[in-house]
């Protein structure tokens, strides 16, 4: 059973900067040359549309599955999921040093997230190409990953005392649905692929509270059978614009190629060992930020602007409780000067 | 000239000179001809501590908003965006904490200055500023606190 091959994609990085085309290169050719791997370049998951080869060749892998790409592992997790490809959120030990691991959330405080639906028993290691230039270090993580992938194998069977009935055993050996077989490698294929632009929901953060789906004026969002928020229509959003993230209160909201890192999926504080002064200095608060964000864009699309109160009622008048900044803030508005 | 003021950071005095006013942000504004001159007050630059990069994202001569994001400073404390004080034109930067942003700190009220700017708007009176100060400094420590368990 120690035979089965993990498979390895790697989702290439959106320009054409050398050096990261031989990272990605230099990886596939090692994982190439490792009869544990199977491996396949996609061009940037983010880009992918839900009918491109690569989205269907994803979907159809079976089993655990290494992702690499030039991403926050939660955006790539993430991405992933609302194409369809779930699975497990498999343990990665290399990680960028701006991408802290959370603080522990104790399980009451998660209880009310919405959480992924139908999520199979297999595991997807996605693992962020920002954080190390030497193939090495991928390498050793993904050799990593073979060998715990292997040890759960044998765990597995251990549990159903070595003797699965047919169904547990078609389960294992084939856990996704596989039907016509998909090239393996589809990067630089006939697919064009054109630089998309939109959000992506957490759904370990989301809580449903749907102040997205009040505050876009755009329609990107809407709700599936089930009432779950859902971003719905991707390519309405409007390329840049990260406002409705800055709304969300449980940070669930990820824009993978945004510049700053908690909108892009980071973990934590991105200066986490320095104290950020911005709203001493000045800052206008996130609120304020997203309305003007939102307005330009409106503008744009020759709408009018619509200022801060339109679709942020919900929140302003909910008695939520009040943080450090906001009596902070208050206390600069107060003085009346 | 009336005596600088003081505010009490802890046990810290941070001076608040007279001859010139100053900003909800922080900054000095001290009358230059047509321009006022910009840079941190003792308050700002005890939060930062030592200051090792300024950086400017818009060039002189433009026109900015109040709250505007200007540039960034980074120091041994602190990491944080800069903004316009008010409404009004970013002139010129001085250069020379550009070269070597340490003057920030050995001559914050002097040679220390960031950069010219020009406002219809009024700035604080160095009273106003205390007070402003005065009125926020819990909040402000609190803030503070949250994000750095140490006291400062």
């Amino acid at each position: 059973m120690a035979g089965k091959k993990l498979t390895v994609v790697i989702s290439q990085h959106q320009g054409k900067n050398p050096t990261k085309r031989k990272l990605e290169e230099d990886l596939a050719v090692a994982c190439m040359l490792n009869p544990a791997l199977d491996v396949s370049i996609v061009p940037n998951l983010y880009d992918l549309s839900h009918d491109h080869t690569g989205t269907l060749f994803l979907k159809h892998v079976p089993g655990n599955v290494v992702v690499l790409a030039w991403l926050y592992p939660r955006a790539i997790h993430w991405v992933l999921d609302r194409a369809g490809i779930k699975g497990k959120e498999g343990t990665v030990l290399l990680k960028s040093e701006d991408d802290e691991p959370e603080d522990d959330v104790e399980d009451g405080a998660k209880a009310e997230v919405l959480g992924a639906l139908q999520v199979p028993d297999r595991r997807i290691y996605s693992i962020d190409l920002k954080c190390a230039t030497d193939p090495q270090q991928f390498l050793n993580e993904i050799n990593r990953i073979v060998s715990e992938s292997n040890e759960r194998t044998v765990d597995l069977m251990d549990w159903i005392q070595g003797a699965p009935n047919s169904d547990q055993l078609a389960r294992y050996l084939n856990p996704q649905p596989v039907a016509e077989p998909v090239a393996a490698s589809v990067a630089d294929d006939e697919n064009t692929i054109r630089r998309r632009w939109y959000p992506v929901i957490d759904y370990s953060r989301c809580t449903n509270c749907m102040e997205c789906i009040d505050f876009c004026l755009f329609g990107v969002y809407g709700v599936d059978a089930l009432d779950r928020i859902l971003v719905e229509t991707q390519d309405n959003c409007k390329k840049g614009c990260p406002a409705c993230s800055r709304v969300c209160p449980a940070n669930a909201i990820v824009f993978p190629h945004h510049k700053t890192p908690e909108i892009a999926g980071a973990n934590g504080e991105v200066t986490s060992l320095k104290i950020d002064l911005s709203k001493l200095f000045g800052a206008p608060d996130a609120m304020e930020l997203a309305a003007r964000e939102r307005d330009i864009e409106l503008v744009r699309d020759g709408r009018d602007a619509v200022g801060i109160t339109a679709g942020m009622t919900k929140r302003q008048s909910k008695s939520k409780e009040r943080d450090q900044l906001d009596d902070l803030l208050d206390g600069l508005d107060s003085l009346d000067l | 000239m009336a005596d600088d003021l003081l505010f009490m950071m802890g046990k810290y005095e941070a001076r608040i000179p007279s001859d010139r006013l100053y900003s909800k942000n922080h900054l000095w504004l001290k009358p230059a001809g047509d321009l006022y001159q910009v840079g941190f007050t003792a308050y700002s630059v005890r939060l930062l501590k030592d200051v090792y990069f300024l950086g400017w994202s818009v060039d002189p001569s433009t026109t900015v908003r109040y709250q505007q994001e200007i540039g960034e400073v980074e120091s041994s404390k602190a990491i944080s965006s800069l903004y316009a004080p008010f409404d009004g034109r970013v002139v010129d930067f001085n250069p020379r904490v550009l070269d070597d942003p340490s003057v920030i700190n050995t001559d914050g009220y002097g040679q220390g200055w960031l950069y010219t700017f020009e406002s219809a708007e009024q700035p604080l009176t160095p009273a106003e500023y205390i007070k402003l100060l005065e009125g926020t400094w819990d909040a402000t420590q609190r803030m503070l606190k949250g994000q750095v368990n140490e006291d400062l």
